[in-house]
C-alpha cells in the first residue's frame, strides 16, 4: 500500500514577534507533517503557539525562519501572485468565536460568497448562487438563510455559516482554530459530527487546534502536543492517550476532568512541574521512541 | 448521619426583564433547596438562566430586571422581597459571596491587590491597620499565593490569570460568607490551572465550612466537585439530584442529551448524539414543556401541559411527563445506558 | 400563566400520553432574534424628547429657508430700500409690519438678509461638513488599516495638527481672494484632522477582530475590507461627526468674518450679519440688528450639537436595551 501523500510539511519553523530588541519567540523550531485525508490535532494551553502556527500557515503571521511546504511548494515568505491565489483557495480557516468571526452588517449570502468574489471562481451569477446554496445545505442549514443577517442565528448556526464560507472555496486543507471552544456543550457535538461528515464526503484534511484534550481524542487521527512554542510529543491519538511519554503530556492528561463522579472524586492529580524537566534547553532532541511516536527529550 | 439542613430555599421564582420594550421571562418558576456544607452544581447552557438565577440571590439583577413572583428564603427572610440597597448590603459578602468568571475584569486595575483584599477584610471582619494587613497576608497564603508580603503591593496586571482568580476568591472568603457562588470560575483558565483552582475551592470549603454553588457547563467539572446537581433549561430547573443520580440515572430528555453529546462517550467513526435546534424564545409564553420541540421522544402532552416535578427517589426529581405512571415506557438512549455500564462499576 | 397542574391525575386526556411527531427541520427554524440595528437606534433616539424636538425645529427651519424667497411680499436681501416719504435710505428702521426684522444701517431688509444669510451659512456648513468627513474617512481608514503607511500618516497628521488652524486660514484667505469657494476650501484643509483621527482610532480597535482576519484569509482586498467590513460599523460615528461639523463650520465662518477674512459684504451670511450687528450693539434701539442673527445662529448650533450627540448615543449598540 502506498504511503499517504504529504499535504503540508512544517520544517524547522520559527515565528517571532516584536522587534530586534524585545523579541518574543512564539514558535520555536517546530517540525511536523500533515498527510492527505487525516485530522491532525494540535493541542496546547493558551500562549503555547498553536494559534500562531495556524495563522502562519494561512499567511496571516510572518515566519522568521524555516519553511512551510504545501504539496512540496514553499508558501511562507514572499510568493508570487499565482501561488498566493492557490493558497487562498486550497487552504482555509475556521475561527473560534462565532460571534466575532462573521461580519454583522453583511448578509449571509455575501459572507459565504466573499471568497468567490475574490477569486472569481464562478462564471455566472446563477452559478454563484448555486454554490452558496450547496455550501449551506452541506452544513445543514436551509438555503433561505442566505438573505438573513448573522445576528438572527444562534452560536452553532453561525459557526456552521463560518464553515460554509470555507467549503465554498473547495479547499483541500482546513485549519480549524478552536472551532468548538466557544460553543455550548450540546452544540459542539453537532459541529464535530459535521466536520467528520464533510471529511468523509469531500475528502478534506484538517489541522484541529484545541486546548481540550477530551474532544481531540474523538476527532483526530494523530495528535501533536505543544508547549511554549515547542512540540513535545507527536503520535497517533490512541497511542498518545494510552501511553504518553513526555511529562507535560502526562500532566495534561491527568488534569482533564472526567465526567464520572465515582472516578473523579477519588482521583489524584499529578501536576506537571516545568522546573523538573529541562525541555527547552538547546540540547533537546526530537526522538522517535517507537514507530510514529515522537518525543522531545 | 445528621439530616441535611436547608439554608437557602427557592420556590417558584419568576424573573422578568424589560428588553427593548418587550418582556423576557428569564426564570420560569424555578425551585431549589440548598443544604449546608454541600457543593451544588447548576448545569446549563447559555440562555438557560443559570447566572441570572444566582444573581437574584444577591440582588445583582440588571436595572431592567425584577422578581415577578416566588420566594427566596434565607435564614428566615425572604430575599425576593428585598428592595433597597441597605437590605442587600447585609447579605452581600457577609452571607452570600460571588466569584465571577473573568478574573481580568473582577479586579480593579488601579489598586494594589493587597489594598483590594484589605478593603473586604476591614469591611467584614472589622479589623484595621496592621491587624488587617496581617489578615490579608494570611488569606493570600490560604489561597495559595506564594510570597504574599511581596504580592501585597503588586497590581492585578502583574498576576497571571490563575493567580488573579485566587485573589478574587480571597476577597470573597475574606467576608466569611455562608454561601459562595462560583459563576464559571474556571472557564477562562487553562486546564492545569483549572484543576488547581478547583482543588483550592475544595480545601477552602473544608476549612471555612462553606456551602458552594458552582455554575458551569462542563460536566467534567461537575463530576469532580458536585455533591448535588441541578440541570437548568430555558429558565427552569428540569432535574435535580445527587451527582450519581444525574450521571447514572438521568430521567429528563434534556439531561440525556447533555450527557450523550459528551465527546468522551463517542465512538470514533460514529457520529455523536446531538440535539437539533435552538433554545426557545423566552419573549413568548411557552406552552407545555420548553424542551419538547427539540425532543425526539416528546409526548403529545409535552406540547400542551407543563410537567410538574415527579419524584424518582428521596434525593432525585425531574420535571418530565415520562415519569407519569400513564406515560409509555421510553427507552433511554444507548449512550446513557453505556455510561452506567462503563462507569458505574468502579 | 402557564398551565402547571396541581393535581396531575385529574382532567388530563389519557390520549395525550403518546409519542408526538418529531420534526427536526422545525427545530432548526427557531427564529432567533428580531433585533434590527437601525430600528433600535431610532427608538432610543426618539426617547430623547429634547433631541427629537430640536430635530423638528431644524427641519422646519431648513424647510423655511428654502421656501422663504418664494413666499409673497418678500424683499430682496441686497436691495437698499428707500423711505417713500423722504426718498432717503431707510436706515436703521426698527421692526414693524412692513419690515419684520427692521432694516440695517444702509437700508437693507433684515428679514430677507437673515434668511439669505442662513441659507449661505448652512450651505457652507453642509458642504464643509461632508467634504471634511469624506477626506477624514478616507485618510483615517487608510491610516488605521494599512500598517505599512501608519508611520507616514502619523507624521503627516502631526505636522498639520501642530500648525494653528487660524494661521492656515489667514494665510489661505490672504493668498486667494475672499469668496465662498475660498472659505470652503480653507475650512476643508483644516477640518479633516479630527475626523481622521477618530476614524483611525476606531479602525485600529476593530481591524484585528476575527471577521477581518477571516476576510484576509479569503483574499479580500484592502479596499473591500474597509468599505464592507469596517466602515459600516462606523456609520454612527460618521453621522455624528457630520452633524457636529455643520455648526463648527458656521462658527468658524463667523469667527473669520469677525477678524475680517470672511465673505465679501455683498454675500449675506450669518457671520456678516452678526458682524454688522456688533458694530451697532452699543445703542439700545439698534440692538435688534444683533439679536435676530444671533438667535438664529444659536438655534442652529444648539440643535445640531444636541441632535448629533443624541444620535451618537442612540447609535451605540450598548444603549439598545
Amino acid at each position: 500500500m502506498s504511503k499517504p501523500e504529504k499535504l503540508l510539511e512544517i520544517k524547522d519553523l520559527c515565528v517571532e514577534f516584536g522587534n530586534k530588541k524585545k523579541k518574543y519567540v512564539a514558535v520555536n523550531h517546530v517540525n511536523f507533517d500533515i498527510y492527505k485525508g487525516e485530522t491532525l490535532g494540535l493541542v496546547g494551553e493558551s500562549g503555547s503557539g498553536k494559534t500562531t502556527i495556524g495563522r502562519a500557515i494561512i499567511r496571516i503571521n510572518e515566519t522568521s525562519h524555516g519553511d512551510i511546504l504545501f504539496k512540496g511548494r514553499k508558501i511562507n515568505g514572499k510568493i508570487d501572485k499565482a501561488l498566493d491565489q492557490e493558497v487562498i483557495r486550497k487552504i482555509q480557516m475556521i475561527f473560534q468565536d462565532p460571534m466575532a468571526s462573521l461580519n454583522e452588517r453583511a448578509k449571509v449570502d455575501y459572507i459565504v460568497s466573499e471568497g468567490l468574489y475574490n477569486t472569481r471562481n464562478y462564471r455566472t451569477e446563477e452559478e454563484r448562487k448555486q454554490k452558496v446554496e450547496q455550501a449551506l445545505l452541506n452544513v445543514g442549514l436551509l438555503p433561505e438563510f442566505a438573505s438573513r443577517f448573522p445576528h438572527e442565528f444562534s452560536g452553532g448556526q453561525r459557526q456552521r455559516i463560518g464553515i460554509a464560507r470555507t467549503l465554498v472555496m473547495e479547499p483541500e486543507l482546513i485549519i480549524a482554530d478552536e472551532p468548538i471552544s466557544a460553543l455550548d456543550v450540546s452544540i459542539r457535538a453537532q459541529v464535530l459530527n459535521l466536520m467528520n461528515d464533510l471529511k468523509k464526503r469531500l475528502g478534506l484534511t484538517y489541522l484541529f487546534i484545541a486546548h481540550d484534550l477530551s474532544v481531540v481524542r474523538f476527532i483526530t487521527d494523530r495528535v501533536a502536543v505543544i508547549s511554549k512554542g515547542r512540540i513535545v510529543e507527536l503520535a497517533e491519538t490512541e497511542t498518545l492517550y494510552n501511553n504518553p511519554l513526555h511529562p507535560y503530556t502526562k500532566g495534561l492528561l491527568s488534569v482533564i476532568p472526567i465526567p464520572n463522579p465515582r472516578l473523579e472524586k477519588h482521583r489524584k492529580v499529578d501536576f506537571y512541574n516545568p522546573g523538573n524537566h529541562q525541555c527547552d534547553s538547546k540540547t533537546s532532541k526530537w526522538v522517535e521512541a517507537e514507530p510514529g511516536h515522537f518525543v522531545l527529550e | 448521619m445528621e439530616a441535611p439542613v436547608s439554608i437557602l430555599s427557592v420556590k417558584d421564582l419568576v424573573i422578568r426583564f424589560n428588553l427593548r420594550g418587550k418582556t423576557l421571562t428569564a426564570i420560569r418558576e424555578a425551585s431549589m433547596e440548598l443544604y449546608k456544607g454541600e457543593s451544588l452544581a447548576i448545569v446549563g447552557e447559555s440562555g438557560s438562566g443559570k447566572s441570572v438565577f444566582t444573581k437574584a440571590f444577591m440582588g445583582l439583577l440588571d436595572k431592567n430586571g425584577w422578581i415577578d413572583s416566588g420566594s427566596i428564603l434565607y435564614k428566615g427572610k425572604d430575599l425576593a422581597r428585598y428592595k433597597t440597597e441597605k437590605d442587600w448590603l447585609k447579605i452581600r459578602g457577609k452571607e452570600i459571596a460571588m466569584v465571577f468568571q473573568d478574573p481580568m475584569t473582577s479586579l480593579n486595575p488601579l489598586k494594589t491587590v493587597g489594598k483590594q483584599v484589605q478593603e473586604a477584610i476591614e469591611l467584614h471582619q472589622g479589623l484595621k491597620g496592621e491587624a488587617a494587613k496581617h489578615a490579608v497576608v494570611s488569606i493570600l497564603t490560604d489561597v495559595g499565593i506564594s510570597e504574599p508580603e511581596k504580592r501585597y503591593n503588586q497590581y492585578p496586571f502583574e498576576f497571571s490569570g490563575g493567580m488573579r482568580q485566587r485573589v478574587v476568591i480571597a476577597i470573597a472568603i475574606a467576608c466569611r460568607p455562608e454561601v459562595l457562588i462560583c459563576d464559571e470560575p474556571t472557564t477562562a483558565l487553562d486546564v492545569t490551572i483549572q484543576a488547581q483552582i478547583l482543588q483550592l475551592l475544595k480545601s477552602l470549603q473544608e476549612k471555612y465550612n462553606l456551602t458552594i454553588i458552582y455554575i458551569t457547563h462542563d460536566l467534567g467539572v461537575v463530576a469532580h466537585v458536585a455533591d448535588r446537581v441541578a440541570v437548568m433549561y430555558a429558565g427552569d430547573i428540569v432535574e435535580i439530584g445527587t451527582s450519581e443520580d444525574i450521571f447514572f440515572d438521568p430521567q429528563h430528555p434534556y439531561t440525556w442529551a447533555l450527557l450523550s453529546s459528551l465527546p468522551q462517550l463517542g465512538e470514533k467513526g460514529e457520529p455523536l448524539y446531538t440535539i437539533y435546534g435552538t433554545p426557545p424564545n423566552l419573549f413568548k409564553e411557552i406552552k407545555g414543556d420548553a424542551f419538547a420541540p427539540r425532543n425526539p421522544k416528546a409526548l403529545k402532552i409535552d406540547f400542551v401541559h407543563r410537567p410538574p416535578y415527579f419524584d424518582v427517589s428521596e434525593t432525585h426529581k425531574a420535571k418530565t411527563w415520562l415519569l407519569d405512571p400513564r406515560a409509555p415506557k421510553v427507552e433511554r438512549p444507548k449512550s446513557i445506558e453505556a455510561i452506567r455500564a462503563k462507569w458505574e462499576v468502579v | 400563566m402557564s398551565s402547571v397542574l396541581k393535581k396531575p391525575n385529574d382532567r388530563i386526556d389519557e390520549t395525550l400520553f403518546t409519542l408526538a411527531e418529531y420534526d427536526a427541520r422545525a427545530a432548526e427554524l427557531g427564529g432567533y432574534s428580531n433585533y434590527s440595528y437601525w430600528r433600535s437606534t431610532w427608538q432610543v433616539f426618539l426617547k430623547n424628547r429634547v433631541a427629537f424636538a430640536l430635530l423638528i425645529i431644524i427641519l422646519v427651519l431648513l424647510f423655511f429657508t428654502v421656501i422663504q424667497p418664494y413666499l409673497p411680499n418678500q424683499k430682496l436681501p441686497n436691495e437698499i430700500y428707500l423711505d417713500p416719504a423722504t426718498k432717503m435710505q431707510l436706515r436703521n428702521h426698527p421692526p414693524d409690519a412692513e419690515y419684520w426684522f427692521g432694516t440695517n444701517s444702509i437700508g437693507q431688509d433684515l428679514w430677507a438678509r437673515i434668511w439669505s444669510g442662513t441659507r449661505t451659512s448652512l450651505y457652507i456648513g453642509v458642504v464643509v461638513g461632508f467634504l471634511t468627513a469624506l477626506i477624514g474617512i478616507i485618510v483615517g481608514a487608510i491610516w488605521g488599516y494599512v500598517r505599512k503607511l501608519e508611520h507616514l500618516f502619523t507624521e503627516i497628521y502631526n505636522i498639520f495638527d501642530n500648525i494653528p488652524t487660524t494661521v492656515i486660514l489667514v494665510l489661505l484667505t490672504y493668498i486667494m481672494r475672499p469668496s465662498l469657494s475660498t472659505l470652503i476650501f480653507a475650512m476643508c484643509i483644516t477640518g479633516w484632522l479630527t475626523v481622521a483621527r477618530q476614524i483611525r482610532n476606531l479602525i485600529v480597535i476593530i481591524r484585528d477582530q476575527e471577521y477581518n482576519l477571516a476576510s484576509r484569509c479569503l483574499g479580500t482586498s484592502t479596499a473591500r475590507v474597509i468599505t464592507k467590513n469596517l466602515l459600516p460599523y462606523l456609520v454612527s460615528v460618521i453621522m455624528l461627526r457630520i452633524a457636529l461639523a455643520i455648526p463648527i463650520a458656521i462658527g468658524m465662518e463667523v469667527f473669520l468674518t469677525y477678524i475680517g477674512l470672511g465673505l465679501p459684504v455683498d454675500i449675506p451670511s450669518l457671520g456678516n450679519l452678526i458682524n454688522e450687528g456688533r458694530l451697532v450693539m452699543m445703542s439700545p434701539s439698534l440692538r435688534y440688528q444683533l439679536f435676530f442673527p444671533a438667535i438664529v445662529l444659536s438655534v442652529i448650533t444648539i440643535s445640531f450639537y444636541v441632535m448629533g450627540n443624541a444620535f451618537g448615543d442612540a447609535a451605540d449598540p450598548r444603549n439598545h436595551v
